[in-house]
């Protein structure tokens, strides 16, 4: 009787369930799309934020100072005592968080001197260098992608897999205009103790020091400087997550942690976990968070998830009370039904169940709609603003089945309860609702 | 008029009669525009906000001399007032020398700057301490602390020499004008001498520092037993007939001598012997950057160090406005500003426009999908709220009523409720908007008068919209079927 009683009302009173159903479509998707754009937000801006370059430096444990310091004074002869090593380089992407290492490269620098005689500072890095992990993915990481921002004045980037990568360079806007340096130029450039005759491959606009700078693969400043192997420092992307107090203090000292502290900070993107793991496979190394980087992402991720969460909120709770409201309007209309029910003399719980039983599947069928829709905002979302697929998340299901249920029985129990505790007569009659 | 009044009375009884309906629909119309208040003065400040956050990147222009030399202040005043003042969230001066740890004598690089601007241009920066907030204290790198094994609060004494390369310019010597030279002595160290000229153009005064001579002999040049030769001697002077030599210092002596003879006027005294000055540590600096290298001190110190005053090497600014505004400030200052060269911080500005138009297209998208939805979400709400009404539509059909004064009545009633829920959801949303913009940014957000009668003029709209279909419907029906309930 119950069946045949919800499949009456589900089939004749076709529009109005529609409309309910539609109802909640909408509110369901509007819940699936916004908690999975919340949810996934964090990582998407975290990625945007990549363009500012990298966000850890590693150095030597010894020479940081020396090198930068009196490398000015002596005239350009590095006597940095201490160096990386290239060969451990692919190590970075076997550490915890190695997932969360996006790019990097690392830097030798050298003076060299021009065949008219001027001294310029070339700096030895990869471009686009692919690297086969033993972990068996692959990876194009270099300057090409770190340094975002630089636009290319002429030629392109040096493409690593090219046959002549290694007697190509690229040189920095002011160095080219003063030294009349244009693409395909060849030059002898004189290192500490080698010479080679390379090409300009690109100029490239930095807006910033490197202007007076000349770029080169790695293995052209080590030959020319007799450095085989040997790296100054290393520049890091990692996506990280904001700092908080316990990574503050983890950063000062992380031996001093208890127990479990520790392995929720090892456990954590922070950039002081990430930069001491990476301290743990590169030997003899220290790697430091550039702040200027690492503290800024923090806030702007921050507030981007703090103002995600509260647009959110606010749609969840339109829409929660959005669906409640138009199922109080729709059982309401259905007085006179109740009213007719009880006349009959229907129980007051056989009546709700009935009721409720019909409005859960429309609800259930309104939701399975509106996850799939919403879906699809999420995904109109994610490409259009961030050019990728915005994850969803498996969490997301239960919690918009658990909000809409409840919105659903929140608005139609009270409004049910109401039209019970009325005269059937009067309700009948018209006279009351 | 009658007709008016009594328009105006069936739809102020049929609101006030059936309140908890009439609640339902002012509710549902009172979200939609509450979202959609909320959520535009959102979309309007959230550029303004996030760009301020973006700040924390720290400088996004900086001014340097068009010619190479030092910046003058006056002229970087000048440049500085081709930015509008709001849009300038701070201007940091930056003089930079080199000065040596007396204690150890290692070089450093010093620079004077002013520290209230600094926490502006450069919020990152992490001091464990304080900034300096009086003279005489000093601010460290984590580097130089670590080399020097400094303490927070410890004095540190640092000092300061002019320059080896020869002043240029002004060669012509004025009476009571300060001179400084320095020529290699022994060992090739140098050897700095600074005059000072009486009023017929010779010698004064004359001190010499000849610290990095061996102190028992070319060291004993700084005595004033050997620099008293000078006095009253007009430049150049011959070692041997105006001069003579330091027993057992001959080489010493004589650089003394060519340092007087190469001596070019200087601005002050500090410019020709030297200085050195003695600091509290108030603060070590981490940056993870170049900037732990340096030693800071404030201008007022610097200059007492150096004794030149206003001139900057470089001018970092934070100034909070769009990529294309910034071009536009650069052009200006470099049309009308000789002297002062400005060059925007290519890896900040670039990445900043980036993010920011992606952040600021994610608020459009979520929120115009929000919008979407809860626009129509209310709109069935109002539908259902009209078709149950069936009835009293078919009732007054059947009483005579024209099918125009029906639709007439129903569309005011759900106009009225449209500008109502219009105004509570301008309200709702405009607190909500506070809300959010105070607990993510923690600043209030501006009124935007304009979104009010938007607000309410969208209300009307969809509450009419979402009534007229039912309306039509009912309408078209016979009366008799209607009241029949089928």
């Amino acid at each position: 009787m119950l069946f045949r009683m919800i499949r009456g009302v589900l089939f004749r009173q076709r529009g109005k369930m529609l409309l309910i159903a539609f109802t909640i479509a909408l509110g369901a998707s509007l819940a699936t799309s916004m908690i999975n754009v919340m949810l996934d937000v964090g990582d998407k801006v975290s990625q945007e934020l990549k363009t500012y370059g990298a966000n850890i430096v590693v150095r030597p444990r010894d020479s940081s100072l020396l090198s930068d310091i009196y490398a000015v004074e002596d005239g350009g002869q590095e006597i940095a005592n201490a160096w990386l090593r290239e060969d451990e380089l692919g190590k970075l992407k076997t550490i915890f968080w190695a997932f969360n290492i996006v790019d990097f490269a690392p830097f030798n620098e050298a003076a060299v001197t021009l065949p008219d005689g001027s001294a310029v500072k070339a700096v030895g890095t990869w471009f686009n260098h692919h690297l086969d992990l033993p972990t068996g993915e692959s990876l194009d990481a270099g300057v090409a992608s770190l340094r975002s921002w630089w636009d290319i004045a002429e030629g392109a980037w040096i493409d690593e897999q090219s046959e002549s990568a290694q007697e190509q360079i690229m040189a920095g806007l002011a160095l080219a205009e003063r030294a009349g340096l244009h693409v395909g130029d060849r030059l002898k450039l004189t290192g500490r103790s080698a010479e080679k005759t390379v090409t300009v491959a690109g100029i490239y606009d930095a807006g910033g020091a490197e202007d007076e700078q000349i770029y080169a693969p790695l293995d052209l400043v080590q030959y020319l400087t007799d450095t085989d192997g040997k790296v100054a420092s290393i520049e890091v992307s990692a996506l990280t997550t904001p700092d908080n107090d316990l990574a503050r203090r983890a950063a000062q000292n992380p031996k001093a942690l208890s127990s479990k502290d520790y392995e929720t900070w090892y456990c954590t993107a922070y950039v002081s976990a990430v930069c001491y793991q990476i301290t743990e496979v590169i030997t003899g190394s220290v790697a430091s968070a550039v702040r200027q980087l690492a503290e800024s992402e923090g806030t702007i991720l921050d507030k981007t998830q703090l103002l995600m969460i509260l647009i959110t909120a606010l749609s969840l709770i339109g829409s929660a009370l959005g669906i409640s409201n138009l199922v109080t309007a729709s059982v309401m209309e259905r007085a006179q039904e109740i009213g007719l029910l009880k006349a009959i003399g229907a129980h007051d719980r056989a009546i709700t169940r009935v009721f409720m039983t019909e409005i859960l599947i429309t609800a259930l069928a309104g939701m399975v709609i509106g996850y799939f829709a919403g879906f699809g905002f999420a995904q109109l979302i994610g490409q259009s603003v961030f050019g990728s697929a915005i994850e969803m998340k498996g969490l997301v299901i239960p919690i918009v089945a658990v909000l809409i249920t409840l919105v659903t029985v929140a608005g139609s129990m009270p409004a049910i309860r109401m039209v019970l505790r009325l005269d059937p007569a009067e309700v009948l009659h018209g006279s009351k609702a | 008029m009658t007709k008016r009044r009594m328009f105006l009375r069936m739809i102020t009884a049929s609101l006030l009669r059936r309140r908890s309906r009439m609640l339902v629909a002012l509710l549902s119309i009172g979200i939609g525009a509450t979202i959609l208040s909320g959520l535009v003065t959102i979309y309007y400040d959230v550029p303004r906000q996030m760009g301020a956050q973006f700040r924390n990147y720290g400088a996004n222009m900086i001014f340097v001399s068009a010619d190479g030399t030092s910046l003058d202040a006056e002229k970087t005043a000048e440049a500085l007032s081709l930015i509008p003042k709001e849009k300038i969230l701070g201007a940091t001066p930056y003089r930079y020398t080199s000065a040596q740890m007396v204690r150890n004598q290692l070089s450093f690089v010093a620079a004077g700057t002013d520290f209230e601007q600094v926490q502006a241009t450069s919020p990152y920066f992490m001091v464990d301490g304080a900034y300096p907030s009086a003279s005489r204290q000093v601010l460290l790198g984590k580097e130089v602390a670590k080399t020097i094994g400094a303490k927070l609060n410890s004095m540190v004494e640092i000092s300061w020499k002019p320059s080896v390369t020869e002043a240029s310019g002004d060669t012509e010597l004025k009476p009571g004008a300060y001179l400084a030279g320095s020529a290699e002595g022994f060992n090739s160290a140098l050897v700095y001498v600074t005059l000072k000229l009486g009023d017929d153009l010779s010698i004064a005064e004359m001190t010499v520092n000849a610290d990095s001579q061996t102190a028992e002999f070319g060291g004993r040049c700084a005595e004033e037993s050997f620099t008293k030769q000078f006095i009253g001697k007009l430049i150049p002077l011959t070692a041997g007939t105006d001069v003579d030599a330091m027993t057992g210092a001959t080489v010493t002596s004589q650089a003394v001598v060519d340092a007087v003879n190469k001596a070019r006027p200087t601005e002050n005294a500090q410019a020709a012997t030297g200085n050195s000055l003695s600091l509290q540590v108030t603060g070590i600096l981490d940056t993870g950057g170049d900037e732990e290298q340096y030693i800071f001190l404030s201008l007022s110190d610097m200059e007492a160090l150096t004794g030149e005053q206003d001139r900057f090497d470089v001018m970092e600014l934070s100034v909070s406005a769009s990529a294309e505004e910034l071009e536009e400030y650069v052009s200006q200052i470099t049309d009308k500003s000789g002297s002062v060269s400005a060059r925007l911080v290519k890896r900040v500005t670039r990445s900043e426009a980036a993010v920011l138009t992606k952040l600021q297209s994610l608020v459009f998208l979520v929120t115009a999908v929000v919008l979407l939805l809860t626009m129509i979400c209310v709109s069935t709400t109002m539908m259902a709220v009209v078709t149950e009404r069936r009835k009293e539509i078919g009732l007054r059909k059947a009483l005579g009523a024209s099918d125009s004064s029906i639709r007439l009545e129903f569309l005011g009633e759900g106009i009225f409720l449209g500008a109502l829920g219009g105004l509570l959801g301008s309200v709702l949303g405009f607190g909500f908007a506070q809300v959010v913009s105070v607990n993510v940014f923690g600043s209030s957000i501006q009124f935007q008068p304009l979104l009010l009668p938007l607000t309410v003029a969208v209300s009307m709209l969809i509450a009419a919209l979402s009534c007229m279909l039912p309306i039509k419907r009912a309408v078209q029906i016979d009366p008799a079927l209607v009241l029949k309930g089928e």
